[in-house]
């Protein structure tokens, strides 16, 4: 039972970092390869508040927003440098967040922080990391629907001609960076307490490339789609762990093969077999 | 492509059998996680190797109280975040005992899982001081990193009478550990540390600590890092004409580093637990038997796992019965235990002391160089 | 002289990270893909000239048969890889880029062993020549003699021969080229055959600078090389050669100055961040 309860735990933390990193990437078409960083700034922000004593929803609160502003610095330079450039930026940026945190005594450096309080039990992590990201696939779905979704769109489709109609395409990438960081930034704080030690490599860049295969695979831009690419990659070494030798092997195929043949993912090979997905 | 040894689809094909079949009261299962795959791969496999000769050997001596053994073997990359599934189903299948063949990152957030659950978890090599703060359930068999860094700052005062010394250090818990332990113990001996370098875990070129070196001068090099990145360092330090004494670390102690490093590695001395030239049986055996078996010499971390799973070994057969929690006090009662990295016991920490050996490369092979003896310094933390 | 030192390793590294870096920006001035698998190319020409060389005892020997089986395996994976998915848009080409790196990195480990092979006889990195108080060993000198060289041979292809005039028009204007009758596909093959013949030949040198060749080598110069060709200015040739150095200079002084607070990535990427905030277009790209 536990083990379930674990693994759906960190599906739900997924789904969470997946569907943040598809309001930026999907809705809005602003490529990151660094959504991990935040994922960190999360972490360490509410372990760091959570330590020196600050009470678990405050400082959860705290993780979000650092994550958030961070976000919106990124946003900035967002503006500054498009497209390919932009996607090695924000890989830069992760980098540059790990490489800053391995070497900073006061955030445990490589020891990373450790002894984080941890309020709740299993089922009350597992509760508020499923409800996390049950809300956040209903504002997705929210979001896609309003005026700022149709924005986003117009933004990621062309970003001169969206100019040109009057859309405020610097507030709307800021925005779409703001809510996409601050969901990881929440997944973070819910992990940092949860495992109640964080350590700098488990926000590294193949973390990065996981949370982006996730969206890939369910469908870049589909909310139900990237839920179901998080839920799966999530399951995938569970399920995958008799074969202990081979697993990045069929990992790194299974990225390779879904762009190859249904690059639209989950939610592309579902609508060519007749159904849409929201 | 000889990728799977026989005993390993054993394995294999056991974890399948677990997954389908409820355990036979016959075998006593053993929990056991690696980094089998991912960038940890190369000490996963040594992992591995120790762990399974522990178990054949056990098993050929007629296992406990006439049961045989069997690794539950699960790949965990090294990661943090995998750890912790791995942990509770562990728990769901019902094993009694875990050992953690991986590093710092997912040993600690396994700890904490079993420490809850109340089942025993031995670490193997993964040097985290917090590993063990986890609880009264988790003990680990080999040093801490700053226990092994006052030996090296002793060994450098005390027996090498070198003042001056420049530190190189790996970016990473192992190799910040190691230096603070240094830099604790150094003004004790009478070290002084002139300069810190630090790299990361994937570098390999390392001409810009080459130069700064070759201006500090040192007396002596006190170098932590694997053989991976501390091979090429030693080596690009000696072709770059620095002919300072080196002191390594136990992530060296093996024979790729020596490879790797080639005629540089001559001359370069190691803080370990595992003494090539030692009289001790438990650890000669260990190392012939190895040899034999794996077809390459051993190394640190393959003595560190074979440790781990007899000193789990010796307090199920002490314990005689398969209830945790007497399995738990059997494994804090070990008292002087001979396993292939030592005389062994723990403190209430569930932390052990052992001298530290000193190795040194001749020939292309480890010899011993000096013994490190000394409780009060070596002694671990009680809390 | 330490200052002068720090300069030499710099460049040294900037040679090294060039010889990734052009086959990355010739490909990305072809067809828009951040051609990350590149780093596999790069592993496999250092395996191969490895077993090559312990097999024969020659490094010349190790040269070609790392060069070659890079330079099979580049356009392999342009032709099965990138080939069906070239109208897609351009994560599409990047994730299924890092699918094969991590695959392929994975496949190396179980055919190869995790502990990564090392030569038998590398004597190019124990002679060393001092001169200046500075000493280096004949990997490097090899290093940047191969750079230069190679380097060199690419500006006179594509400025002074027929078929690199042809590639350089399909870089500029694909539609066009075709009217002239240049084969865009045969301009391709040869793009992906020049990147990665580049990669193997620095997949067998950086073996020999390290004596180590393991399955994951050529992750971080892989990630690097990208930074390198956007910090150049996508595409442009001269900018990557630049930016190339650069790094590696920058890289060699930070390591030492700015330990205590980034290590080697972070100071890159800094650099990279840095420079895109003020030069949006990088340092040689054009608006």
């Amino acid at each position: 039972m536990d083990y379930y309860v674990s693994v759906a735990t960190f599906a739900a933390l997924n789904v969470i970092l997946a569907l943040g990193l598809n309001l930026i990437s999907g809705f809005c078409g602003q490529v990151s390869l660094g959504h991990a960083a935040f994922y960190g700034l999360g972490a360490y922000a509410a372990a760091l508040c959570s330590v020196a004593g600050v009470p678990f929803p405050l400082a959860i609160l705290v993780g979000v927003l650092v994550a958030g502003i961070f976000g919106i610095v990124v946003g900035f330079a967002a503006l500054r440098v498009r497209e390919d450039f932009l996607a090695i930026v924000t890989m830069g940026v992760g980098f540059l967040f790990l490489g800053a945190v391995r070497k900073q005594p006061w955030l445990g450096a490589e020891m990373g922080i450790a002894k984080i309080p941890s309020p709740l039990d299993k089922w009350g992590y597992a509760a508020l990391a499923i409800g996390a990201a049950v809300a956040l696939v209903v504002l997705s779905l929210h979001v896609r629907r309003s005026w700022m979704g149709r924005a986003f769109g117009a933004v990621a489709q062309d970003e001169d001609a969206a100019r040109t109609i009057g859309i405020d395409v610097a507030g709307y990438k800021i925005t779409a960076f703001f809510l996409g960081t601050a969901a990881a930034g929440l997944a973070g704080g819910i992990y940092a307490h949860m495992t109640q030690l964080i350590i700098p490599d488990t926000f590294n860049f193949i973390q990065s490339i996981t949370i982006l295969a996730m969206v890939v695979i369910g469908g870049i831009g589909s909310t139900i789609g990237v839920v179901a690419g998080a839920i799966l990659l999530t399951l995938m070494p569970e399920l995958f762990r008799f074969i202990n030798d081979y697993k990045l092997l069929v990992y790194g195929a299974l990225l390779l093969l879904v762009m190859r043949f249904s690059p639209g993912g989950l939610a592309g090979l579902l609508q060519r077999l007749g159904l849409r997905l929201a | 492509m000889q990728i799977k040894s026989g005993s390993r689809l054993l394995v294999a094909a056991a974890l399948g059998a677990a997954l389908v079949a409820p355990a036979s009261a016959q075998t006593i299962k053993i929990g056991f996680h690696a980094p089998l795959t991912g960038f940890a791969a190369a000490d996963g496999k040594s992992a591995l190797n120790g762990a399974e000769l522990a178990v054949e050997e056990i098993n050929a001596a007629g296992g406990i109280n006439g049961r045989k053994i069997e690794l539950v073997v699960v790949d965990d990359q090294a990661k943090a975040d995998q750890a912790v599934p791995i942990a509770n189903k562990y728990i769901g299948e019902g094993l009694k005992i875990v050992v953690s063949g991986s590093y710092s990152g997912p040993t600690r957030a396994a700890a904490g899982v079993f420490q809850k659950a109340q089942i025993p978890y031995i670490s193997s090599y993964a040097i985290h001081p917090d590993i063990t703060r986890a609880g009264n359930y988790v003990f680990r068999t080999s040093f801490m990193g700053e226990v092994q860094g006052r030996a090296a700052a002793k060994f450098i005062g005390d027996i090498m009478k070198k003042k001056n010394v420049t530190l190189i250090t790996l970016n990473n818990d192992f190799g910040q550990s190691l230096s603070a332990g240094f830099k604790e113990a150094a003004p004790k001996f009478g070290v002084k540390v002139i300069s810190e370098y630090t790299y990361a875990m994937g570098d390999r070129q390392f001409g810009s600590i080459v130069a700064s070196v070759k201006r500090d001068n040192p007396d002596m090099l006190y170098v932590s890092g694997y053989f991976f990145n501390g091979g090429p360092l030693v080596a690009q330090l000696r072709a770059g004409g620095i002919k300072t004494p080196i002191l390594g670390t136990e992530g060296f102690d093996t024979h790729n580093f020596i490879k790797i490093a080639g005629p540089a590695a001559e001359g370069v001395m190691i803080t370990t637990s595992l003494d090539r030239d030692s009289k001790s049986p438990a650890m000669r055996k260990f190392i012939d038997d190895y040899e034999k078996k794996f077809n390459t010499p051993a190394d640190m971390v393959a003595a560190s796992t074979n440790t781990a799973i007899n000193v789990a070994a010796a307090a199920i057969a002490k314990a005689g019965s398969d209830d945790p929690a007497k399995i738990r006090d059997a494994i804090a009662g070990t008292k002087d235990f001979q396993v292939s990295t030592g005389k062994i016991s723990f403190n209430d920490l569930g932390e052990i002391y052992k001298a530290a050996q000193v190795q040194v490369i001749k020939d292309g092979k480890f010899h011993h160089q000096a013994t490190i003896d000394d409780p009060q310094l070596l002694a671990p933390p009680m809390k | 002289m330490y200052y002068a030192e720090l300069l030499l390793v710099g460049l040294i590294w900037g040679c090294t990270y060039a010889m990734m870096a052009l086959g990355l920006t010739l490909v990305y001035g072809l067809l828009r893909i951040l051609h990350v698998a590149q780093a596999t190319v790069f592993t496999l020409g250092a395996y191969i000239g490895l077993l090559a060389a312990n097999y024969s005892g020659s490094l010349a020997v190790a040269f070609i048969a790392g060069a070659i089986a890079a330079g099979a395996l580049g356009p392999l994976i342009y032709r099965f890889v990138y080939q069906p998915i070239l109208d897609r848009p351009p994560f599409v080409a990047l994730v299924a880029s890092i699918g094969v790196l991590i695959a392929m990195e994975d496949g190396f480990r179980l055919l190869f062993g995790p502990y990564g092979l090392s030569f038998e006889h590398n004597t190019w990195f124990t002679t060393t020549y001092s001169f200046a108080g500075m000493t280096m060993n004949l990997v490097q000198i090899w290093m940047v003699v191969t750079a230069v060289v190679l380097l060199s041979a690419f500006a006179i292809f594509a400025t002074r021969t027929r078929a690199g005039v042809a590639w350089r028009a399909t870089v500029s204007d694909p539609p066009m080229a075709e009217s002239f009758g240049i084969s865009v596909s045969g301009v391709r093959y040869v793009n992906f055959l020049i990147a990665s013949v580049l990669a193997g030949i620095a997949g067998v040198l950086v073996g020999l600078l390290n004596n180590l060749v393991e399955p994951g080598m050529g992750s971080v110069i892989a990630y690097k090389g990208l930074a390198i060709i956007v910090l150049g200015g996508l595409g442009s040739v001269p900018g990557t050669l630049v930016a190339s150095l650069a790094l590696g200079v920058v890289e060699s002084y930070g390591t030492v100055f700015l330990d205590k607070v980034l290590d080697r990535d972070a100071i890159a990427f800094l650099f990279l961040i840095v420079v895109l905030m003020i030069r949006p277009q990088g340092l040689l790209g054009r608006r």
